[in-house]
């Protein structure tokens, strides 16, 4: 079946397939959804098992170093059904599940989806803005350092992007707060040093937005500029591998001028594996960047994470890895659609 | 040719556009009228974990209820001794079962309604009477029975037996007239962050969770008007952008900084460093003798560590000034007692009792105690059996100065013929595998009160672990200490409501300890602070001189400070968009500007070539 000569065949087969089904859907996409359901499940009886691996005890940690009897602590543990033996709470916690009911953190004492729909917009706003960026910037790095292998573009891109990759993330940032937060010599110090807006500014106005883009530069750039090498790469060696197939040199016998070759033929070819590069990096927007939110002091889901996994605040960590599994989930299932339409191959 | 032309026009509206941004933005960026008393702003490394009394654990969150709230009582700035506070007097019935509190009259809440004793009596009652309320609280009302307003200015709280902390009940009052309305069960969710109403020397007026609070001052309040307008707290998620804030002059007082830090920060133009007596110690613990409050020997503890010549060796093992200088970088003070000393009245200073390094004379005790060494050098008990070898020391994984202590012991104690064994491990299990009695030494820490009386519970022979079904659970207890004559002196002292006389037994449960020997304090806490002395002057120690600045027992501080006229202090960095950020807007608009152009540009000529490909 796999093997090259046989390939336009098994093309050929699913297009047959494909018109005696109805339009638009088929075996395919039904199989991907399933088996994304399926992890999805998975990873939720799992979630739960692994947090209670923990050590420690919520109840005893959310009551340290204060003048508490033990009966206190033991309705503490009551309130959160930490007395029940680990299947009756298991039996809760699906029972939750089933009503959408993701319970209340034992630390913040507010419900789950709440605190996660408070911390969620700091995260979406920081990531996803600066994987946009990365990858609109990769992906143009990429295509002009791959096309020209080899010339003066190409070694200074490949070069500046695989340094900044190479930094960490928290020293990258460091040392931008140091020159355009604080500001050394000719580095004029214009951007606030942490946080995503400024006490006593509306957060809806036009003030307010602005505030809001002014502490997000610095952040923005530096998760930007961390990933970049990523897309640029990626993408730089999927059109080198283009380069020498035949297509392209028809497409030039056919006069066609070389951006055109590049733009028309090389390029939508070569962002196939670029497809499933962003899309998985887009599942993990939810999950924060935990190191970039601590150096500029962005109370989003990454340090909610930590501070959760320090009680442990059991539902709270549910709740948190259920938005990121889902994340990932939902970018895979994305990813695996849109390769099965650019691809056709991968459907059979 | 007409796409081309729709482009530049595009490009121009959007050059427009973005030349016009600085210009609409003067308008609201101008600063934000710098009002006199200005804004003092403080970067803190941890949020509030909540605003509501009930709910909140972290000191940021006591600091913060400080400032919404008044107790009965205060801690005075000189010693910390009790003070008035909501209460202006207060007095013990002479047959020791009631305490009458005489409230300041002509209170009112921050949204205008009176304050009287009838909210200090609903606040204890629901505490007293509740069980979620009892979590933070509990221990202040254990002894109390009922509490009453007999007039708007007169409380009534009676105790069961004599009780020595009613002077520091620790317990912020609340309006009765907001909390009657939120039900036991609602007692927990209800978050308290929206204008929440206090009598405390500020309110908060706004709470972004995890960025900041700002409370504005309260221009009423029983003890003056605070100088400063407003106070902002600015939450940071690393130590080194909070410094950098601090040089910049984005905030004027950084709290909580690491020894390296605040050294690097000593000499600082504009920046005064302040490292303020803590309430907190370092020490490290003996295995004494584990087992259950009922007496029945638990874990693997080397018998050694039970034998208190064996321990008392030890104490002169560890060189606590090396300690000091090579672990806690200088900031900190020699350990000695369980009370620190900024509680002067009932810390017990040993004086020269104390245990001055010297191995020499270590190994001498050793010997004398009969711990022989084997051919290896290794000491065994005095039968020859259960050499000292591998001796578990326990180190915490959160904690820095903890890691780095573990080999100074563990080099100190193997010139005794003692080989330790260092493990760094989760505080939690630490809890669990001190709880089971499986360790010999370890390093950890208390952080102490006011009121002596938690402090030294740990000690009593009820705080060893208890028995339930198969499993050990873990009480305050880390040592397994247990003397019948402590005991005693804890239950005399927690009916002794003369200060002085309390005082003179807590000092002698000290001195018991000392010499006994279950924990050897290696250092004190300090407290690290730096502020922009060159824009605010009248900060206030507490204790006098050498206490911390903020996270006292009180608002010292935040009442006092005032900015220096013509320093810039509380001036435009605070309120909104200043100069800096137009430069900056200015800046990322002619960046995009410039980015946009040249992508235009380019479009063009690809269009154009398109364009004469197709022809």
């Amino acid at each position: 079946m796999p093997g090259l000569p046989d390939a336009p065949v098994a093309v050929d087969e699913a297009a047959v397939r494909g018109r005696r089904r109805f339009p638009g859907t088929d075996s395919y996409v039904l199989r991907r959804v399933l088996a994304s359901v399926g992890t999805l499940a998975f990873v939720l009886v799992f979630n739960f098992f692994l947090f209670r691996i923990l050590p420690g005890d919520p109840a005893k940690n959310l009551t340290r170093n204060r003048q508490i009897p033990q009966e206190q602590v033991d309705a503490l543990r009551e309130s959160f059904g930490l007395d029940q033996p680990l299947a009756g709470q298991f039996l809760a916690y699906l029972r939750n599940l089933v009503t959408g009911e993701l319970g209340i953190s034992y630390k913040f004492r507010q419900p789950v989806f709440e605190v996660i729909a408070d911390r969620i917009w700091p995260t979406l706003l920081l990531v996803g803005t600066g994987t946009l960026i990365a990858t609109v910037v990769g992906l143009r790095l990429g295509i002009r350092s791959g096309w020209n292998r080899g010339g003066r573009f190409d070694k200074v891109t490949t070069g500046t992007t695989l340094t900044l990759y190479s930094m960490p993330e928290f020293w990258l940032g460091l040392m931008l707060l140091a020159l355009f937060s604080v500001g050394v010599g000719v580095f004029p110090g214009i951007f606030p040093t942490g946080g995503l807006r400024s006490p006593g500014v509306e957060p809806g106005s036009l003030e307010g937005v602005l505030d809001l883009l002014w502490h997000l530069a610095l952040p923005v750039a530096t998760l930007a500029l961390a990933y970049l090498a990523e897309y640029t790469l990626v993408m730089r060696s999927s059109l080198i591998d283009e380069i020498g197939e035949d297509y392209l040199t028809t497409a030039r016998a056919k006069g066609l001028p070389d951006a055109e070759v590049r733009r028309r033929h090389a390029v939508p070819n070569a962002l196939l594996p670029t497809t499933t590069l962003i899309a998985l990096n887009l599942g993990f927007v939810v999950s924060g960047a935990i190191t970039i939110e601590t150096v500029f002091s962005i109370p989003g889901l990454g340090l909610l994470t930590y501070e959760a996994l320090r009680v442990p605040d059991f539902p709270l960590l549910q709740g948190l890895f259920l938005v990121f599994s889902v994340g990932v989930i939902a970018a895979n299932l994305a990813a695996d659609l849109i390769y099965g339409r650019l691809d056709p191959r991968v459907r059979g | 040719m007409s796409r081309i032309t729709v482009r530049r026009a595009a490009a121009t509206v959007l050059a427009g556009a973005l030349a016009l941004v600085p210009i609409t933005l003067a308008a609201p960026a101008s600063p934000a009228a710098a009002e006199e008393g200005g804004t003092f702003t403080v970067g803190l490394l941890q949020d509030a974990d909540s605003l509501n009394p009930f709910v909140g654990t972290v000191l940021e969150a006591y600091e913060m209820w400080g400032l919404m709230y008044d107790q009965l009582t205060g801690y005075a700035q000189e010693d910390l001794s009790a003070k008035p506070s909501l209460a202006e007097s207060w007095e013990e019935s002479p047959d020791q079962t009631t305490w009458t509190y005489q409230i300041r009259s002509g209170l009112s809440w921050s949204d205008g309604k009176p304050l009287t004793a009838e909210d200090a009596a609903y606040t204890f009652d629901r505490i007293i009477n509740g069980t979620d309320e009892q979590t933070n609280y509990g221990g202040y009302v254990a002894n109390i029975t009922a509490a009453e307003a007999t007039d708007d200015t007169t409380l009534v709280l009676t105790v069961s037996q004599p009780t020595p902390i009613m002077t520091r009940l620790a317990v912020p009052i609340l309006p009765k007239h907001i909390w009657e309305d939120i039900p036991a069960e609602e007692t927990l969710t209800f978050p308290n962050d929206d204008q929440p109403v206090g009598s405390g020397p500020f309110a908060l007026v706004e709470y972004e969770p995890g960025q900041f609070l700002r409370f504005k001052a309260n221009q009423d309040y029983w003890a003056g008007a605070p100088k400063v307008d407003e106070v902002v707290f600015r939450i940071f998620g690393n130590e080194d952008t909070m410094v950098q804030a601090l040089r910049k002059g984005e905030i004027d007082f950084a709290e909580g900084l690491s020894a390296n830090t605040f050294a690097s920060l000593e000499g600082a133009e504009g920046i005064t460093t302040v490292n303020g007596a803590s309430t907190g110690y370092n020490q490290v613990g003996f295995n004494t003798g584990a087992a259950t409050v009922d007496g029945e020997a638990i874990g693997d503890g080397h018998p050694a560590f039970a034998d208190v010549r064996f321990r008392q060796a030890l104490a002169h093992a560890i060189d606590r000034q090396t300690i000091l200088d090579k672990v806690f970088g200088g900031f900190a003070a020699l350990g000695t007692t369980i009370i620190p000393p900024i509680y002067a009245n009932t810390h017990l200073d040993p004086g020269d009792q104390t245990w001055p390094f010297d191995l020499a004379k270590a190994n001498q005790l050793l010997d004398a105690a009969g711990y022989p060494r084997g051919a290896d050098g290794i000491r065994t008990l005095p039968d020859g059996t259960k050499p000292l070898k591998g001796v578990r020391y326990f180190a915490r994984s959160e904690s820095p100065t903890s890691q780095q202590t573990a080999p100074f012991i563990k080099g100190w104690f193997a010139e005794l013929g003692i080989e330790l064994e260092v493990s760094v491990i989760d505080p939690n299990q630490l809890t669990e595998v001190i709880g089971n009695g499986e360790y010999d030494v370890f390093d950890w820490g208390w952080g102490v009160e006011p009121d002596p009386d938690y402090m030294l519970s740990v000690f009593t022979c009820d705080q060893r672990s208890t028995r339930d079904g198969d499993a050990l659970v873990a009480g305050l207890s880390d040592s397994f200490f247990c003397s019948e004559e402590y005991d005693a002196l804890y239950a005399e002292q927690g009916q002794t409501t003369d200060a002085d006389e309390r005082d003179a037994i807590v000092r002698k449960m000290q001195e018991i300890l000392y010499n006994d020997a279950p924990y050897v304090l290696t250092v004190y806490d300090q407290q690290l602070e730096a502020y922009r002395s060159d824009r605010w002057t009248n900060v206030q120690p507490q204790p006098i001189p050498d206490g911390p600045l903020i996270f006292q027992f009180g608002t010292y501080t935040y009442r006092n400070v005032e900015p220096i006229a013509g320093s810039g202090a509380g001036g435009t960095d605070d309120g909104g968009l200043s100069t800096g950020a137009l430069i900056a807007i200015a800046a990322g608009a002619v960046l995009v500007l410039a980015g946009g152009g040249y992508l235009v540009a380019r479009s063009r000529r690809q269009g154009t070539s398109g364009a004469d490909d197709r022809e």
